[in-house]
């Protein structure tokens, strides 16, 4: 009998529902593209930092990271990269001579990081030449040649051809520099990384640094982010007496990003399902005080407290049950199309590449993500409905059949 | 000895009781017994409705009690007193409120659903109730689709059903056309009669005050005339 006045309820008002039902839809749709909008970004800029900055592990001596000094290498960096590249986890490595210094022009100066690279190698690590947009990769035959980013290029008025002259310390402490050519101009969807990062060949720098043949950082892409822990234990053991890390400890701050974002997803969930219990409490309310008299008769008839209560709730459910398929199906067809498409974002491109992201975002939605807001919307829901439904609860069938 | 069903002692009912107190009600002592067919009538504000709505649970007297067959319904509080008026007492009211999203014979057999009757029993009754108030052919109509008349015989089958102690009726002619009214006092009467069903009215209409076999004068919140009693209890100033 409830089920039967609180199902026959829900027309009585078609207005009323549909908001409802609207508003539970709208609420879950957008609860759940949201999610996915920031999965997306998330995913990506994980994606971009393994496979174009960081990679998965890195080697270092277990000095070398808190001041970058050139004398902290790695001993025997040749072998241990070799013996890196026979692990079948791993797809590929390369060896790096990075060295803090100066880059100067003509017209000013500034400070870089001089990342000496394995041209072959970084490029199958870290696509270094698909970020070129101006000039050519590195020749293997020529050596001083230098690829700067479109900001440096900007900020010193350095063009292709022209000469830059870096300054470094060796590892003796002493002055070095040494000119290099421009052969290309690189541009990331990462401007700070763009203001600070230039490449040379390794070979153009390791003896200027006093460390011929060695690297002071290898970095490792696995074929697989799952092996990811698998293969630092593997390496720590074969080189104890060597820092390596993986990319969550690299980036601290891609840690930070993937919870601010959780944060901020939570922040707009908030407000979203706020949205939702105030429209439910609202409408929920009005139907409650639409039917005073209503409620007040079937109280004198003897309908008792707990079940006025429930049918209330009931009507609130069925709404919510007409509500959730909508807004789900919604949401995973707008998840689905976009993820394939991309949310071009390319208005803001400068907004997001400044924090590293890329200006197309593709969501992506986890199964426990889509449960978990589907769970929110209608614990929501039902919280929103306790307040109208205490609410009759009150009311004084003498008082309510008076009205 | 008839059996006593409603026993009021005492009843009072003050508004405002800390500043300018209002007797809505004033120290009524009322007695009905089975298969009495009473009309209570009065001005407006003479407290019939809140005679009614005490002796039914609905509302609190200030002071006094009201006993149903013995039960002291002022005792009882929340769901208590709810479960009380669904096993003892019928309510007929002005405006008729039948649910709107239930049919005729939803609406009348909805208490003894509240009650859990059998459902043979429910459906028999149902049948038997709407061929005695002449709606077998509206048995799937709801509210809407009847006239105030017909609702209202709805409503009257409705507190039948479940066979309750004693109904309560408030203003049940008011909003009714005379046909209407005429018919529903010759069923409520027929049911009275044959169900030896209590009924209780509150009234202005002459025409329930005339088929009344006894009719109680309120004015001010008391009984100023019980024809049951046969002299005038109160004089009104």
């Amino acid at each position: 009998m409830l089920i039967k006045i609180a199902g026959r309820n829900l027309w009585r008002n078609k207005k009323r529902s549909v908001i409802i039902i609207s508003a539970v839809s709208i609420g879950l749709w957008a609860g759940t593209f949201l999610t996915a909008f920031y999965n997306g970004m998330i995913e990506q800029r994980i994606n971009t930092a393994i496979g174009k900055e960081v990679s998965h592990l890195q080697l270092h001596h277990p000095k070398f990271r808190s001041d970058y000094d050139i004398q902290y290498y790695l001993p025997d960096s040749q072998k241990m990269l070799q013996t890196i590249e026979s692990d079948s986890l791993v797809k590929i490595a390369a060896g790096r001579v990075m060295l803090k210094g100066m880059i100067a022009s003509a017209a000013g100066s500034s400070g870089i990081t001089i990342n000496g690279v394995q041209a072959e190698k970084e490029n199958s690590l870290t696509k270094l030449q698909s970020k070129i947009i101006k000039g050519s990769y590195f020749d293997a035959e020529k050596s001083n040649e230098i690829i700067i980013s479109e900001k440096i290029r900007k900020k010193l008025k350095l063009e292709i051809n022209k000469k830059a002259i870096l300054t470094f310390q060796d590892k003796e402490g002493n002055l070095a520099a040494e000119a290099f050519r421009i052969i290309a101009i690189y541009k990331t969807i990462n401007a700070p990384y763009d203001e600070s990062n230039v490449f040379v060949k390794n070979t153009a720098v390791d003896s200027l640094a006093g460390i011929p043949n060695g690297f002071n950082e290898i970095a490792v892409l696995l074929k697989s982010n799952a092996t990811l822990d698998e293969s630092l234990a593997q390496l720590q053991q074969k080189f104890p007496n060597t820092e390596i890390k993986s990319w969550k400890e690299i980036t601290p701050e891609l840690g930070l990003t993937v919870s601010v974002a959780d944060q901020m997803t939570l922040i707009f969930m908030g407000i979203i399902l706020a949205a939702l219990a105030f429209g439910i409490v609202n409408t929920m309310m009005m139907a409650v005080l639409e039917r005073t008299r209503e409620i007040g008769m079937l109280l004198a008839l003897g309908m008792n407290k707990f079940k006025i209560f429930i049918m209330i709730l009931l009507e609130t459910f069925f709404l919510i049950l007409a509500g959730c398929p909508i807004g789900i199906i919604l949401a995973l067809l707008t998840v689905a199309i976009t993820n394939k498409t991309g949310l071009d974002l390319s208005s803001y491109t400068e907004t997001y590449s400044s924090f590293g992201y890329d200006s197309v975002i593709y969501p992506s939605l986890t199964w426990n993500q889509l449960q978990t807001v589907l769970l929110l919307v209608i614990l929501t829901a039902f919280i929103s409905a306790l307040f109208p439904a205490k609410r009759a609860l009150q009311l004084n069938p003498a008082e309510s059949l008076k009205k | 000895m008839k059996e006593t069903v409603i026993d009021a002692h005492n009843l009072s009912k003050i508004y405002d009781e800390k500043t300018i107190p209002v007797y809505a009600l004033n120290k009524v002592h009322l007695h009905i017994s089975r298969g009495e067919f009473t009309a209570i009538k009065g001005p407006s504000g003479s407290g019939k409705t809140t005679l009614l709505n005490m002796i039914g649970g609905l509302d609190e007297p200030s002071e006094g009690f009201v006993e149903i067959n013995g039960t002291n319904i002022t005792e009882l509080k929340g769901n208590e007193l709810i479960d009380f008026r669904l096993n003892n007492i019928g309510f007929v009211f002005q405006s008729y409120n039948l649910i709107p999203v239930l049919t005729a014979k939803e609406n009348i057999e909805f208490i003894m659903l509240l009650q859990k009757r059998p459902k043979e029993e429910t459906d028999q009754r149902v049948l038997e109730l709407l061929k005695q108030i002449g709606l077998e052919d509206k048995i799937d109509k709801r509210p809407q689709e009847l006239s105030g008349g017909q609702q209202q015989r709805v409503a009257v089958a409705r507190a039948l059903a479940p066979k309750p102690q004693f109904i309560l009726a408030d203003e049940p002619t008011a909003n009714l056309d005379s046909v209407s009214a005429e018919n529903l006092l010759d069923i409520m009467l027929k049911l009275n009669q044959e169900e030896n069903m209590t009924f209780i009215f509150s009234t202005h209409d002459q025409r329930v005050i005339n088929r009344a076999r006894r009719v109680i004068t309120m004015e001010d919140g008391k009984i100023v005339e019980d024809t049951a009693e046969t002299v005038i209890i109160h004089k009104p100033k």
